[in-house]
């Protein structure tokens, strides 16, 4: 691999005030970022706040990162953070217009529909998506985190411990809980094949 | 057909790190209990289900997101200026040189803080007297100057009068010799002209008499001939 190719290159030239290697560093993580917001907030709209929201957190605290961690591990975590924090200012948002009662965790759009400029080929492919979106968006925030963590993210049960600040035992439970929720609902709906 | 063991035992199994005599008793069950093995059969399925998640593309947005000044603009000169903390320290310079020409005085009374504008009202008329004392002092200082100035004036005035005159003198005596001198030159150059000339007359005289006396011998020579 280049020098420019690794990341801490890459980020040593971005806190040097160079555009391009911050995009290169963008480009490299946003795919992973986008999609986990996707995931996590069921709407293209949201995923793209949540992204820019993550990446401006990252430019920001950029002269903090010591290299102690992987870069990625240390971007997710902050994509974590901002997740919890955008789904606590849309429920607050929520519960101060709407009188209706809302389970906790189902305020972001709960029935994601197919982006409308999505092209016909990737039709197939946003409604697989959206099917799996159907089934996370119906669990709460934190069951959904974890998910997203162990599944997506392949992160052990003892890293979702220490990124959510709970015990391992806590996260194993909160995964195991989750996972029959969302067995339940394809099994009410048979979504899935 | 329920079993109590199910929830306790499907937890472990998706344990990362799941001892191998635990994998093995969970198995063992698992064999033994159609209702365990159906619903982590279910699980599975529903973790596979989600991993068939596609891969979506990011729509195109700005990566930069107004974080970096544009390239090929350089910043103005009051944005650089601004930009970091160098103006403080003209602006702390700024700040105190508005004090001392304001001469701002802050004073801390009963009645709280009060910042003074020049100097304080108090001071004012010892200042003033200062100042008339100063004023006069300078003033006498100046005359005495002055004197002494005007009386080296003089002296040197006289001083150079005096060779202005005595250079006048000698001059003055200096010319009247060239000046004599000048005129016996032109006196006797002018008597040497009149010698000339009245010799020159002279001889035009002679030769003019010569003539007559030769004129009157041929005349005489005609007569006799005859």
């Amino acid at each position: 691999m280049s020098p420019i190719e690794d990341d801490d290159a890459l980020i040593a030239a971005a806190l040097n005030g160079s555009a391009f290697a911050w995009e290169k560093l963008v480009k490299r993580f946003e795919g992973r970022v986008y999609n986990l917001g996707l995931r996590l907030t069921g709407n293209p709209t949201d995923a793209m706040d949540l992204m820019q929201e993550v990446f401006i957190g990252v430019y920001r605290n950029l002269h903090r990162f010591r290299g102690d961690a992987k870069f990625s591990s240390w971007l997710f975590r902050i994509a974590h953070n901002k997740a919890v924090d955008m789904n606590r200012r849309k429920r607050l948002l929520m519960s101060k217009s709407k009188s209706a009662t809302l389970e906790e965790g189902d305020v972001f759009e709960t029935i994601p529909g197919v982006p409308r400029d999505e092209p016909e080929n990737r039709l197939g492919e946003v409604q697989l998506n959206r099917q799996i979106l159907g089934m996370l968006t119906r669990l709460p925030m934190d069951q959904r985190l974890v998910v997203e963590l162990k599944v997506f993210q392949s992160l052990t049960f003892d890293e979702i411990a220490v990124m959510q600040e709970i015990s391992e035992n806590t996260a194993k439970t909160r995964f195991y809980t989750a996972l029959k929720k969302l067995k339940d609902i394809a099994e009410e709906h048979h979504v899935l094949s | 057909m329920s079993c109590p063991k199910t929830d306790h035992l499907l937890q472990e199994y998706f344990a990362d790190d799941l001892a191998p005599f635990a994998r093995e008793e969970i198995e063992k069950h698992l064999a033994t209990c159609a209702h365990c093995s159906e619903e982590l059969g279910a699980l599975m399925q529903t973790q596979s289900s989600l991993r068939q998640w596609q891969e979506q593309r990011v729509p195109h947005w700005d990566r930069r997101m107004n974080l970096f000044p544009a390239e090929g603009k350089p910043q103005s000169v009051i944005a650089r200026f601004f930009s970091g903390l160098q103006w403080v320290p003209t602006a702390a310079s700024f700040a105190m040189l508005a004090i001392l020409l304001l001469n701002v005085s802050v004073v801390s009374g009963d009645q709280g803080f009060s910042i003074a504008f020049g100097a304080a009202a108090k001071n004012s008329l010892n200042l003033q007297a200062e100042l008339a004392a100063l004023q006069s002092q300078q003033q006498s200082e100046m005359q005495a100057l002055i004197a002494r100035v005007e009386d080296r004036l003089d002296s040197n005035n006289v001083r150079l009068l005096q060779a202005v005159m005595e250079q006048t003198q000698q001059t003055t005596s200096e010319n009247f010799e060239q000046m004599y001198s000048y005129f016996e030159q032109q006196r006797l150059l002018d008597l040497q002209d009149m010698r000339v000339g009245y010799e020159q007359l002279v001889n035009s005289d002679y030769e003019t008499i010569r003539s007559l006396q030769q004129l009157a011998n041929f005349v005489s020579y005609e007569g006799s001939s005859r």
